[in-house]
């Protein structure tokens, strides 16, 4: 499955999927990044996989949904066609069913972009995961090109080390998810005025002693909702593709178990069309996921604005 | 008896829970959009949202699983 695993050829199949599994999913290792940058005021900032996914997808993004965008609205026409067409479909989506029904008429200008970019990012960064790049590149390397596995030297078989989803590292997430914590408060505090926002945490007119068990309840609620955030992504996506390689990898399990590769092969049969068919809900994971991570943002945004207990 | 022996046991036990939580929900909604069909779609986009927010208790429940279970 990977040109890296034929390397180990000392350990049997079965200590080396797990840990080949968790390479997969995982980011590259830290101690041997992908480009090395020098420490910048402490904090080493060398380009690890995951980190160049980033910026792979922030490419993606810009030059399939942004320049077209851009240059249609350039242009004189007034109707879109094709791709243009489907982006415009997505926006008005978004905009009036998941941003206008939370937030309001009267911001609806001011929070679409970010939701949009939300939205664009992780649809991208997810479905990225699911093209097997790096894993035909490395077969290309390894039986095209006769670089054997071992040569850790080469180019090409240092960046194949990590996984390719970048919203399956929780840290991704994280930063996702502490946007939508600062734009819930940013939110708040333009509708409502700063002190006017942590007062609306929670309802007025209550009995003071349901204030006491209330406020602690609340503000561990703002801490909460984006942890879910964060963790609902990431692990949907870490999810599906260990149970993707684990499937996989029954085939070497087999294979081994029986000690024939005819055994391997046979398992085959069975092991790769229900791989197909976790694909096929993998796909819609990753739309689905996109949409909720949008939605919630939408919809906490909105709560901040919309104080109704 | 150790301690992770029962991890999985509590981890099948969410899932029990969530999904009897997301099945009564779609059984809500397809009762909803049958009694009136021109609702069906504000009652699917009502029903989206809780029903990730309870996918999302599942998948928290994993992912602590997997926690408990490797540290």
């Amino acid at each position: 499955m990977s040109a890296v695993e034929a390397g180990h050829a000392s350990q049997s199949v079965m200590e080396q999927v797990g840990p080949n599994i968790i390479h997969h999913v995982s980011n590259s290792d830290i101690s041997h990044p992908l480009f090395h940058i020098p420490p910048l005021f402490g904090i080493d900032f060398s380009v690890t996989k995951h980190v160049l996914m980033l910026w792979i997808v922030a490419l993606l993004v810009g030059v399939a949904v942004i320049i077209p965008i851009r240059k249609f609205l350039s242009s004189n026409r007034a109707t879109p066609s094709g791709w243009m067409n489907a982006l415009e479909a997505i926006v008005q989506f978004i905009r009036d069913s998941i941003v206008k029904p939370n937030v309001g008429p009267k911001w609806v200008m001011t929070w679409t972009p970010l939701v949009l970019t939300f939205f664009f990012f992780i649809l991208f960064a997810n479905g990225i995961g699911m093209i097997p790049i790096f894993d035909v590149l490395g077969a290309f390397n390894r039986f095209v090109l006769g670089v054997p596995a071992s040569d850790s030297n080469n180019m090409i078989n240092h960046i194949l080390h990590g996984g390719v989803t970048a919203t399956a590292n929780f840290n991704v997430t994280g930063a996702l998810a502490t946007i939508t914590f600062f734009s819930i408060m940013a939110a708040g505090t333009m509708a409502h005025g700063f002190i006017n926002h942590w007062k609306n945490l929670v309802p007025h007119g209550l009995a003071w002693p349901v204030y006491i068990i209330l406020i602690p309840i609340e503000l561990m609620g703002l801490f909460v909702k984006p942890f879910a955030l964060t963790m609902r992504l990431a692990a949907n996506m870490t999810g599906g593709h260990i149970a993707l390689l684990a499937l996989l990898s029954l085939m070497a399990i087999f294979g081994e178990m029986f000690h024939s590769t005819i055994a391997g092969v046979g398992v085959a049969f069975v092991s790769i069309p229900i791989s197909v068919a976790i694909s096929a809900l993998e796909i819609i994971v990753v739309l689905v996921q996109a949409y909720v991570f949008t939605l919630l943002t939408a919809v906490f945004v909105g709560m901040a604005i919309n104080v109704h207990h | 008896m150790e301690a992770t022996l029962f991890v999985p046991v509590g981890l099948g036990l969410t899932v029990i829970g969530a999904g009897l939580g997301i099945g009564k929900f779609a059984a809500a909604a397809a009762e909803g959009i049958a009694r009136q069909p021109e609702a069906a779609d504000k009652i699917t986009g009502a029903v989206n949202l809780p029903l990730f927010l309870l996918e999302g208790v599942a998948i928290l429940a994993e992912v602590f699983t997997f926690l408990m279970l490797i540290l």
